[in-house]
């Protein structure tokens, strides 16, 4: 028979007993996505967020009255009113950020020279957003007092927002996750291998005429496949349900998607040829996989880390994939150049295959 | 005719192992062959080695006159081979396989047809998974058929099959031979080698011990009877003075299954002369039973024991 056809069979045959399995389908398709749901969830939330004010009136002048309703017109606020006893408890559980102790006052009390203390109360937990927080009620005072007395403000600001592209959280994960899955793709990919070496199904298609090099195309070619699908159902999922801006080059992107699904998949065989058993690969599969998700930086950023750790940040090639796929996929600043990542990652592919046939194990 | 297998002082050891220790033989074309012995005799190595799973540490095999070590890559093309412990796909269904394995050879059988010709076609819709141990067995066996090659190796074809499926598996190997394709088998069962072989080796510890047809087998090491009964219980002496009267043949003691074994050419008088030989010492004899001698025989009296038993 044709040497197309016996690939053909040998591929099906391959998609089949994949498509068959369900925890190969899970790793491969659903993994992938609920990490993209689960992440999406939590990093796009781009509701405004609101900051709880207490304000506790000793009488409510109409001077009081309009600071009150200032406050509330302000959306960043969340103003509540009640005594100084009850807000001051609502500060100390947690309940309030600020608490606004305002006397007495009147208009008359405010064109007088004197002026009246407003005592500001706030806890100490968050000192940071709390700094932030005391100018801008500062400011909103001065505010309210030019109203009062009717001054003409010297400046005025006036924000003009410039057309940049907004860059999120979900933006920096989201080829992280393209990443992680293109590793397990050929990481945990390779189980099906072993399990077939195991089985000594491999065995019994080592008697058949069928060229080793065509089981391994069949192979290599429907990972490809699932890399190309997993690409597309998280590009979709990013862009329509999380509103990422996808601005790279499809084929740019499609040209790393392959080199980075070859490179974990040879890496995959690899690990597959250091042991014989399933089990064994397993163990050692996860060994390499869970360190390298972690200090890749596709989740998040991995500079902080300490300085022992950046030479294995700087060896591992899900770091360049995941820097990669972040520039040109989202165009995320890049920490590497582009041609730097694809010259690591064609490193890796050569040297994991090299290393995979000089101690390949075909039982 | 032309051999389709000759193997000549074939060794492969492992270590200190001799697992085939200077095999050599030759298969004419058309006939179903068969390796017998014992679980661990080197029956698996050496057809491992000779469809080029294995290295041999030395020695040469031929297949359909091309070497082992160099032309396997042809040799694949034109043969069909059962594997012991066959092990397949899990989750393709019986025609996946079958279908898959047809797509390697040039001209194979249907699907139908290997299936038929161990009767699977019921359950070609079935996963591997969910076949029985028979099931797969047979399935194997279909696989190695469907080559339509010009040699089948069967390793151990019916190890595992109730009677019904391995008389079945007997009528389809000899059927093969009527399609001029020539059979390579290896068995345990000496009824098996006795009913399908032309020609035999029977192998134990690496090393051929016999060669023959069954027929011939039979009749240079036995042109005589068995006469079995149970032991009655006979000292040492006794024994011994009982090989001397009455065995021309040999005498065996299969202390396990409690029976005496004679092999005598004279029936009649042997057993009048047992019959003294057992009142005179006021034992009873039991079980008498007279038979042709078989390869069992053969294969008790080359090794001194029993080929189940190991």
């Amino acid at each position: 028979m044709s040497r197309a056809r016996i690939f053909l069979k040998m591929f099906l045959a391959n998609a089949k007993e994949f498509m068959r399995d369900r925890s190969s389908l899970f790793w491969m398709i659903a993994f992938p996505l609920i990490f993209t749901f689960i992440f999406g969830m939590v990093f796009s939330g781009n509701e405004e967020v609101t900051y709880s004010l207490g304000i506790a009136l000793d009488s409510s002048t109409s001077t009081n009255k309009l600071l009150v309703e200032r406050f509330k017109s302000i959306p960043s606020f969340k103003v509540t009113t009640g005594s100084v006893k009850e807000e001051l408890d609502e500060l100390r559980a947690g309940n309030r950020q600020i608490v606004l102790h305002v006397p007495d006052i009147s208009r008359s009390d405010v064109s007088s020279s004197e002026s009246s203390t407003i005592d500001l109360y706030y806890s100490q937990s968050e000192q940071e957003t709390n700094r932030a927080l005391i100018s801008a009620i500062k400011e909103i005072f001065s505010g309210i007092e030019r109203e009062i007395t009717g001054q003409q403000p010297l400046f005025r600001l006036e924000s003009k927002p410039l057309e940049t592209k907004e860059l999120g959280n979900f933006d920096y994960v989201m080829p992280g996750i393209l990443s992680m899955a293109l590793m397990q793709l050929g990481l945990f990919g390779v189980f099906q291998f072993m399990s077939l070496r195991e089985n000594k199904v491999l065995r019994g298609l080592a008697v058949t005429p069928l060229p080793r090099d065509t089981f391994f195309e069949s192979e290599v070619v429907l990972r490809l496949i699932i890399a190309l699908i997993q690409t597309f159902l998280i590009v979709v999922i990013g862009s329509t349900v999380f509103d990422v801006n996808i601005i790279g080059n499809m084929l740019v992107l499609i040209g790393l998607v392959v080199l980075g699904a070859v490179t974990f998949v040879s890496m995959g065989y690899m690990l597959a040829s250091f042991t014989r058993s399933l089990e064994g690969g397993r163990n050692l599969v996860q060994t390499v996989q869970f360190p390298m998700m972690f200090l890749s930086g596709i989740f998040f950023p991995v500079e902080f880390m300490p300085s022992y750790i950046q030479p294995i940040v700087k060896a591992i090639p899900l770091t360049y994939l995941g820097d990669a796929l972040r520039q040109v996929m989202v165009g995320f600043p890049s920490q590497y150049s582009l041609a730097t990542d694809i010259y690591v990652l064609s490193g890796w592919l050569v040297v994991s295959t090299v290393v995979a046939i000089k101690f390949w194990k075909w039982e | 005719m032309q051999n389709a297998v000759r193997v000549e002082n074939l060794k492969k050891y492992y270590g200190e192992v001799k697992a085939v220790d200077g095999v050599s033989f030759t298969v004419t074309e058309g006939s179903i062959f068969g390796m017998l012995g014992p679980n661990g005799a080197g029956k698996t190595t050496t057809i491992e080695t000779i469809i080029g799973l294995l290295d041999s540490t030395s020695g040469i095999a031929t297949v359909l006159g091309m070497d082992t070590q160099r032309e396997i890559a042809e040799i694949k093309k034109r043969i069909g081979v059962q594997l012991q412990d066959p092990s397949l796909f899990p989750r393709l269904t019986a025609k996946e396989t079958l279908d898959l394995f047809a797509s390697f050879y040039s001209n194979p059988l249907t699907v139908r047809e290997a299936a038929a010709q161990v009767g699977l076609e019921d359950t070609l819709s079935k996963q591997i998974n969910s076949l029985s141990g028979g099931q797969r067995h047979r399935l194997a066996v279909s696989l190695a058929l469907i080559s339509n090659g010009e040699i089948v190796f069967l390793d151990e074809p019916t190890t595992g099959l109730d009677p019904n499926a391995r008389r079945d598996l007997w009528e389809t190997i000899n059927q093969l031979q009527s399609k001029s394709c020539t059979v390579f088998l290896t068995t345990h069962y000496m009824d098996e080698a006795e009913t399908l072989c032309d020609d035999l080796v029977i192998i134990d510890h690496g090393k051929i011990i016999a060669r023959g047809s069954p027929q011939e087998l039979i009749n240079s090491n036995f042109p005589h009877k068995a006469i079995e009964f149970t032991d009655p219980g006979l000292n040492e002496e006794e024994r011994e003075a009982l090989g001397k009267v009455n065995a021309a043949g040999g005498i065996n003691f299969e202390e396990k299954e409690e029976k005496i074994i004679l092999y005598n050419e004279s029936v009649t008088s042997t057993i009048t002369s047992l019959m003294e030989f057992t009142s005179r010492r006021g034992k009873k004899m039991q079980d008498l039973n007279v038979r042709s001698a078989t390869l069992d025989d053969v294969f008790l009296k080359l090794t001194g024991r029993g080929i189940e038993n190991e």
